[in-house]
């Protein structure tokens, strides 16, 4: 049985943060998580939006981890070698809602979201052309941007392995126990023991808290939809662009990322496992949409997808359990969360602190940031395919996605098994056919390269498989 | 690397404009991003292929082999598992970047011919709604899996759509012992040609169900089921009549798009009915020196005609690209509103002999004349007892005959 000082339940980005910061603070540590990969539940599903931080009531967890989350995107984006996206966003309405933009900016400063201006609609046109028409004023704020959810989280976990943590995918907890002062961490015949614990299960947080015997939050799952365009309609907006929010949330964006534009999220309640699109759900997100921007080219949709948030109450909870001493929980973690997650990161390790976690800094090892060949120079390029002629080998031809980037890619500190896995590290079959060239030669890859029987290789863990046996034994098949 | 005709794609297209330019004096390139040639004539291994050109039926891999054979007669240059990356001009030459086994080369042509083929729509593209399960194929994806890896992709199927490789894909899995419970189509006819209604479908006891969409699919991992709807004219699902069939596996059989993101940023129309080049007779796109030919074009229903096109493109860039292309007055062709789109978009007065006009009509037409008229005289004319969307039709134009104007009719007989 392997034992550590802490151990992290939950592979989302805020899980990921939390053992990100401890890894770097030379603790020893491990990440449970329930799927084949990082990033497996709401962080996909995320919008990717950095919000500045003019949203949440003033005075909450919500705001004050929101705005220093904000200011810890860049510097922690850089170190990663993640894009963030730093365009800033816009809020947009007719004009009857330029008195609710002005009570959000008076919010924005009482929560010290940073520089936000009140734009007009000719200066709005300048930055967005394609706002609607009926769109008077709009709300600037400068701080935020976006990013890719799941590219930051596997950055993070990354980083988080080569500085000494340990992950550990495919673990379903599903009884913890505490002897003497370790938790004993079970799923199935498996177990990991800790001296502390940090509850960052996403919508699995409560199911968590019950495990432990630890106080139950009441919450609410809250789908959300969206649409992905393909990626020649990437230039449609510039910046994450929003409609004023209601008392239901945010609102349906209209949000770059940077290959594609997506469109969503609804806000319906759910179950937590239900991330299906509800087929009248398209509608609604086209006809909200309008709202902010005029003309979207729904035709050019690619890609429906959902995902489910955690509400319980009105902030996030992000407490130490008062029952079980080292024990930790982040609950209800819905949007800010991803802007939120170092912050809330920084505020949980600061707690173990105080309860007597050592800490100490260490050297930083960085981590190699992935190439990206189609996006390099053709010098560059050429250099790259004398040392290794599998950059030359194109295998996803909508995204260009090359041999060599997928070899890189099975070299990786967090190592993907699943389809989805080396889609969200290099966008195969994300592409405009979504996968029905290239995903035969990536079964292929996986196969002689990582040594997975074709028919075991899934889309998104056991269950998942793509190929269901030979047909005929003993023909000569291409291979 | 130089050359006078560049072909980018070694599917039944690439493969005889290749011939045909290179029987037209024209030193020849062809670029394959596969490790052999036949494009997806390999994976479709049914007969029913070639009935027009050879007189016999064969299946697609043999049609493949005699052109590949046609073609290592020839000198043209082959070059496989190497792909088209970016097409850029300079001066009056076109340098297409290629990636592949030889690393990366640009090839400087004086003409090229795009044969890249066409794509399958996927599920976001028509709104699938659901989880995200495995299970769901396209049907070409499905076919390969099954005819060149030998691989079983599911027990009991529902296809949704019914586009050939649908058709086909719906015995294929019945052969091997799937339940394929039935095929789902949109709209009141089927897309696909009558033949594999009725040889594919009919012969095997699989339903098909006009008027019917997928809606939504069951199931977190694996598909466990799919909605099914009847819609109204609009094509909107009655939520009502939607019922849950039981399933492992839905395939996609919804549409092709052809491949035509290499010439994306250039000035080449590209028609919003087909999403292919327009062309004219010569296969010459807007573009002065780039031709289109096959799927890449317009989807075709049989590779035959794929063929002849083809050849004719092949030809006219190797004359291009030897300066000796004749052109002359150009005549558009017109046509009446129960015709979808035609190609090519315009003919020559002079140049060929004849002019092969293809065409989709809207919907199906009982007792239907196919009429070519020039200056208000019949100089075509084909009588159908019965025409429809999923079968491309044909005309032959004899020159003489053309005077100042042409327009395609479909009219009663």
């Amino acid at each position: 049985m392997e034992k550590y000082e802490v151990a992290v339940i939950g592979g989302g980005v805020v899980g990921a943060s939390v053992f990100n910061l401890l890894t770097r603070k030379g603790v020893n540590v491990v990440m449970l998580e329930a799927c084949p990969d990082v990033a497996g539940g709401a962080t996909k599903a995320n919008s990717g939006i950095v919000h500045s931080g003019f949203h949440p009531e003033p005075g909450s967890l919500m705001a004050k981890f929101n705005v220093r989350g904000t200011q810890m995107f860049d510097s922690m984006c850089k170190r990663l070698g993640v894009k963030y996206f730093k365009t800033g966003t816009l809020t947009v309405t007719n004009r009857a809602g330029f008195s609710e933009l002005q009570r959000l900016i008076k919010r924005g400063e009482a929560n010290g979201a940073g520089h936000m201006q009140l734009l007009n609609r000719r200066d709005l046109l300048l930055l967005e052309p394609n706002i609607a028409d009926g769109i008077e004023c709009g709300l600037l704020a400068s701080n935020g941007g976006y990013v890719s959810p799941y590219l930051l989280t596997i950055a993070l976990s990354e980083e988080g392995v080569i500085n000494g943590g340990k992950i550990v995918l495919d673990y379903f907890a599903d009884r913890i126990e505490k002897k003497g002062k370790l938790y004993y961490i079970y799923a199935g015949k498996k177990v990991v023991a800790a001296k502390m614990l940090v509850n960052c299960a996403g919508v699995k947080a409560g199911y968590i808290n019950k495990l432990v015997g630890d106080t139950v939050f009441n919450c609410n799952y809250i789908k959300g939809e969206y649409i992905i365009l393909a990626p020649e309609e990437k230039d449609f907006v510039k910046r994450p662009i929003c409609m004023l929010p209601t008392e239901f949330g945010k609102g349906v964006f209209v949000t770059p990322t940077e290959h594609n534009v997506m469109f969503g999220p609804t806000a319906k309640c759910c179950k937590p496992d239900d991330t299906g699109v509800e087929p009248e759900s398209l509608d609604y997100i086209k006809q909200q949409s309008l709202i902010c921007v005029k003309n979207p080219n729904f035709k050019k949709a690619i890609k429906l997808f959902a995902g489910v948030r955690t509400k319980s109450g009105f902030d996030f909870v992000i407490e130490r359990s008062h029952k079980n001493p080292g024990f930790y929980y982040a609950i209800g973690i819905c949007s800010p969360g991803l802007t939120a997650a170092p912050a809330i990161a920084e505020h949980i390790v600061a707690m173990m602190k105080q309860d007597g976690l050592t800490l100490h800094d260490k050297t930083l090892v960085k981590r190699d940031v992935p190439v990206e060949f189609r996006k390099l120079s053709p010098a560059q390029q050429k250099v790259l395919v004398k040392k290794n002629p599998a950059y030359a080998r194109i295998v996803c031809r909508c995204e260009q996605i090359t041999e060599g980037e997928i070899l890189d890619a099975f070299k990786s500190p967090v190592l993907p098994t699943t389809i989805d896995a080396l889609k969200r590290r290099l966008r195969v079959t994300m592409g405009r056919c979504q996968g029905g060239f290239c995903t035969s030669y990536i079964l292929k890859l996986i196969e002689s390269k990582l040594n997975v029987p074709m028919d075991k290789i899934s889309i998104k863990g056991p269950g998942s498989e793509i190929t269901l046996g030979n047909i005929k034994t003993g023909g000569i098949y291409e291979n | 690397m130089k050359t006078d005709v560049l072909v980018i794609g070694g599917g039944p297209a690439g493969i005889a404009a290749a011939i045909n330019a290179w029987i037209a004096g024209a030193k020849v390139i062809l670029i394959e991003r596969e490790y052999r040639l036949g494009g997806i004539l390999n994976q479709c291994i049914h007969n029913g292929f070639g009935l027009h050109f050879f007189g016999e039926e064969l299946t697609g891999p043999e049609y493949a082999t005699r052109f590949i054979e046609m073609l290592n007669k020839t000198t043209a240059r082959v070059l496989l598992n190497t792909a088209a990356v970016k097409l850029t001009k300079k001066d009056k030459l076109f340098v297409v970047s290629t990636s592949g086994e030889h690393g990366l080369v640009d090839i400087e042509a004086k003409s090229i011919v795009l044969a890249m083929g066409c794509r399958e729509r996927a599920g976001g593209a028509i709104g699938l709604a659901g989880e995200r399960p495995a299970g769901v194929f396209t049907a070409g994806f499905a076919q390969k899996m099954i005819n060149c890896y030998g691989k079983h992709i599911g027990k009991k199927v529902v296809i949704l759509g019914s586009g050939d490789i649908g058709l086909i894909m719906a015995r294929r899995l019945k052969c091997e012992g799937a339940d394929v419970v039935g095929v789902y189509e949109i709209a009141s006819t089927s897309s696909g040609l009558k033949r594999n209604i009725s040889q594919c479908l009919m012969d095997f006891n699989i339903p098909i169900t006009y008027n019917t969409t997928v809606t939504k699919v069951e199931g977190k991992k694996r598909v466990t089921g799919v909605w099914v709807a009847p819609v109204d004219k609009n094509w909107k699902p009655i939520k009502e009549k939607a019922k849950l069939i039981k399933c492992d596996t839905l395939l996609l059989s919804v549409g092709l798009i052809p491949e035509n993101d290499l010439v994306i940023n250039h000035p080449i129309e590209i028609s919003p009915l087909t999403n292919g080049a327009i062309t004219d007779e010569q296969g010459q796109t807007t573009m002065k020196g780039i031709f289109s030919c096959g799927n890449v074009m317009h989807v075709h229903d049989l590779v035959d005609n794929v063929s002849h096109e083809a050849a004719r493109a092949g030809k006219h860039a190797a004359l291009s690209a030897l300066g000796k292309l004749r052109s002359g007055k150009k005549i558009p062709v017109q046509h009446c509103d129960k015709i979808r789109y035609v190609q090519p978009t315009s003919v020559y007065k002079s140049d060929a002999d004849t002019a092969h006009i293809f065409f989709r009509v809207k919907q199906d037409y009982r007792r239907a004349a196919l009429i070519a008229y020039s200056d208000g005289k019949q100089i075509a004319r084909k009588n159908c007892m019965i025409v429809t969307p999923g079968e491309m039709q044909e005309l032959e134009i004899i020159k003489t005959r053309l005077g100042s104007d042409l327009v395609i009719k479909v009219e009663a007989f």
